[in-house]
């Protein structure tokens, strides 16, 4: 069943990426019409359908938003067509199925084997049981041969017939030792089968009867209670795929609003909306469209996640309980929230891609601390004093305060707390962007520093 | 529409550099004004201040008697010198776009930028991206973009560089027309020929002042009167250099321009220019724009 699911969703992206690309070819092919030549690349009702349900989408937000919608809907429509986007999420789709997918791959092919078993001598129920219950234990398909004598046993052993042969009720032989690569014999069910008959012979030894020794066998471990509730396992209460999600997500769409100021300002085009709506609206709408197409991409791929991994029987997510799921939403949103700023502000002092990448590391410092610093924590399971810190810090909150809820080590009043100083801190790192965005996007030529600008927005 | 677009006192520094100083004149609605300058005088700061884009030290912008803010500026259109569109975005849907910054509904904004391609020849180009087009129809785009909401105050800074004659007399049309439609239409440039046939009035500035403000006509016939003179192989116009009262003003392939002061006596004048040979030409002229600014920056 979980290989039917991997098919179709592997069809359904492959699909996907050759509609993208048939798409990118009819479009190449009219933006190549010559600009000299009338008559080539006039509207089609077809192109109009096609943008239709993305522009109803977008009007709705400029209805509801005015000039601040109107920014934000072209910034949802241009990032949604754009190719980057595309590519971007066709690749974070098939990254996340390839980390949930190949895992169960790779456990499949270690699972359920066949073996046959050569038995030399009496096949008695209970040894037939053992071989059998040692087959499920190992994962194996056991099937049981008899074998007139020792010497067909090894004839068979050498021939392949058989896997492994049992002698005489209380030994193992096998044609080659079942560490070895070419043996054909599962190691770990010519372990249990040892193992099971080494058992057996104990209880023969001791004198048990069958259904004795049957008690024995199903006996169940004594429950064990602690007087304190024992810490969630790491595993069970923090989800690394998480943590690695939220990083390549906060990184990647701060980068877009880095990049989108830098190109409205090297373009002049900023010059023009400027010259009709407010600094803080062209800002804020931005903001607003490319955290919304953030928002939209989260939560396909999360989703996206989700099914699969439930599809294919992946425990790579288990470790993700809802609440931590909705906590590392919030935190992406509040994170984004905070950022975003900060890279707006950086974008519209710079107007050249190599400016944009000499501002993009310093940037991501903290959310590179941030990230690292959860990571270890999440997988030592012992926060520390510093770790609780940056859990209330807006920089490093949104990598923190996840990992600190999976271990149960934050009140919901803390958790409040956190989030409402992230909100101040967005507040107020809004007001100062806003600032520096003023003054700074209509400045060309060399790039401003934030010494200049900040000697300049001085009283 | 009526009114006019006011800049009263304006001043603007960089430091010591003084951009524009107690600068004021006035566009009225229904003209197209010339603003004209060097390199550095400051017209590009002065156009800016008019939307808010750079921060006035003194001085304020006025239309119609009142404070220009946010929401008149909504119905001002305005090209910038450094052109701005977004180069990766369709043709169509970003005048749309700007259309729809400035006010006008989704099917307000789509039927103007039918309109408007139309009407520059452009609309094959609707679903095509910006930096795919030539520079002389991004020109067009950038026009339409300041054009699309049937603005009020119409504000152009250097609309004709770049164009060939045809591009020149396209835009040149439209700039007209909206004037006549009762726009008030601002726009630079250092193509003088193209100012005279285009403005009712012209405006010159220098190191961020005015200088000289007037209609066309006004500056054509003030100054001094002006003759020009052909004499049969005389391309210097030396003849004329020691006349008192009369000074060369432009030497073109034998035509020579002199501008006469009151006290002088054209016939004296031709009595000279007999002297220097045989006169094919002497007939009086208007003072062109060219001169008009020239003798201004002097």
């Amino acid at each position: 069943m979980k290989y039917a699911y991997t098919a179709l969703v592997a069809v359904a992206v492959v699909a996907r990426l050759l509609w993208f690309l048939r798409r990118r070819k009819r479009r190449a092919g009219k933006d190549l019409v010559p600009d000299s030549a009338n008559g080539g690349a006039v509207g089609s009702p077809a192109a109009g359908s096609v943008t239709g349900s993305r522009r109803r989408t977008s009007h709705v937000i400029e209805d509801a938003l005015g000039e601040v919608g109107m920014v934000a809907g072209r910034e949802i429509r241009e990032r949604i067509r754009g190719r980057i986007f595309r590519i971007g999420t066709l690749v974070l789709l098939v990254a996340v199925a390839a980390a949930i997918v190949i895992p169960t791959l790779h456990h499949s092919s270690g699972g359920p084997t066949k073996q046959t078993v050569g038995v030399v001598g009496r096949l008695s129920p209970q040894l037939e049981q053992v071989v059998r219950a040692a087959g499920t234990a190992s994962q194996d398909v056991v099937k049981v041969v008899p074998e007139r004598s020792l010497a067909a046993a090894k004839t068979d052993l050498r021939s392949g017939k058989v896997d492994l042969a049992i002698v005489g009720g209380n030994r193992v032989l096998l044609n080659l030792p079942a560490s070895a690569s070419s043996s054909p014999a599962d190691p770990s069910l010519v372990q249990t089968v040892a193992s099971y008959l080494g058992v057996l012979k104990a209880y023969r030894a001791g004198g048990l009867t069958p259904r004795q020794a049957g008690l024995v066998d199903n006996a169940k471990s004594a429950p064990v209670n602690t007087l304190q509730p024992s810490p969630k396992s790491t595993t069970t209460g923090t989800s690394v795929f998480g943590l690695v999600l939220l990083f390549f997500m906060l990184t990647q769409y701060n980068t877009w609003i880095l990049i989108g100021v830098m190109q409205e300002k090297s373009s002049r085009v900023v010059e023009v909306l400027l010259a009709t709506v407010r600094p803080l609206q062209l800002l804020g709408g931005k903001v607003l469209g490319i955290g919304l197409v953030a928002l939209g991409q989260a939560a396909l791929v999360v989703g996206f996640a989700l099914i699969l991994a439930k599809a294919v029987g992946s425990n790579l997510l288990h470790g993700t309980g809802p609440l931590v799921l909705a906590c590392q939403l919030l935190w992406l949103v509040l994170g984004y929230a905070f950022y975003c700023w900060v890279y707006a502000a950086a974008g519209s002092t710079a107007e050249r891609q190599d400016q944009v990448q000499t501002l993009a590391l310093p940037l991501s410092v903290p959310i590179l601390v941030g990230y690292v610093f959860a990571l270890t924590v999440s997988s030592s399971g012992h926060p520390d004093l510093i770790f609780k810190i940056f859990a209330y810090l807006p920089p490093t909150a949104p990598f923190c305060m996840p990992v600190l809820v999976g271990l149960s080590q934050v009140t919901w009043w803390e958790f409040g707390a956190s989030v409402l100083i992230s909100i101040a801190g967005t507040v107020g790192m809004a007001v100062f962007a806003a600032r520096i965005y003023r003054r700074a996007v209509l400045q060309t030529g060399a790039r401003v520093s934030i010494r200049q600008l900040l000697a300049r927005a001085a009283p | 529409m009526s009114g006019s677009l006011e800049l009263q006192g304006l001043r603007r520094t960089f430091g010591s550099l003084i951009a524009l100083d107690n600068l004021s004149f006035e566009v009225p609605a229904g003209q197209v004004v010339g603003f004209l300058g060097p390199n550095g005088a400051g017209k590009t700061t002065a156009m800016r201040a008019i939307f808010g884009l750079t921060e006035l030290d003194s001085g304020s912008v006025r239309w119609n008697g009142a404070q220009v803010g946010q929401a008149q500026r909504r119905r001002f259109g305005y090209m910038p010198e450094e052109r701005g569109l977004y180069p990766g975005m369709l043709v169509g849907e970003q005048i749309e776009y700007l259309g729809r910054l400035h006010g006008l509904s989704a099917a307000e904004a789509a039927t103007a930028t039918d309109t408007w391609l139309e009407r520059l020849d452009i609309a094959d180009r609707r679903n095509s991206k910006v930096e795919t087009l030539s520079h002389g129809n991004q020109q067009r785009v950038q026009l339409m973009a300041a054009l699309v909401h049937k603005p009020e105050v119409l504000v152009l800074d250097e609309p004709l560089s770049g164009l060939d004659p045809t591009g020149i007399d396209a835009i040149g049309k439209v700039l007209i027309d909206q004037a006549r439609s009762g726009c008030c239409v601002l726009f630079s440039s250092h193509q003088l020929d193209q100012v005279e046939d285009l403005c009712e009035q012209v405006t010159i500035i220098d190191h961020g002042r005015l200088v000289v403000s007037g209609t066309v006509d006004e500056l054509a016939t003030s100054g001094g009167r002006r003759l020009q003179v052909r004499i049969e192989g005389d391309r210097t116009g030396e003849w004329a250099r020691h006349l008192t009262g009369v000074t060369v003003s432009e030497v073109d392939g034998g035509a020579v321009r002199l501008v006469l002061e009151s006290s002088v006596d054209s016939d004296d004048v031709l009595r000279a220019a007999m002297r220097g040979g045989r006169v094919t030409q002497f007939s009086f002229e208007r003072r062109r724009l060219s001169e008009v600014f020239r003798e201004a920056l002097k």
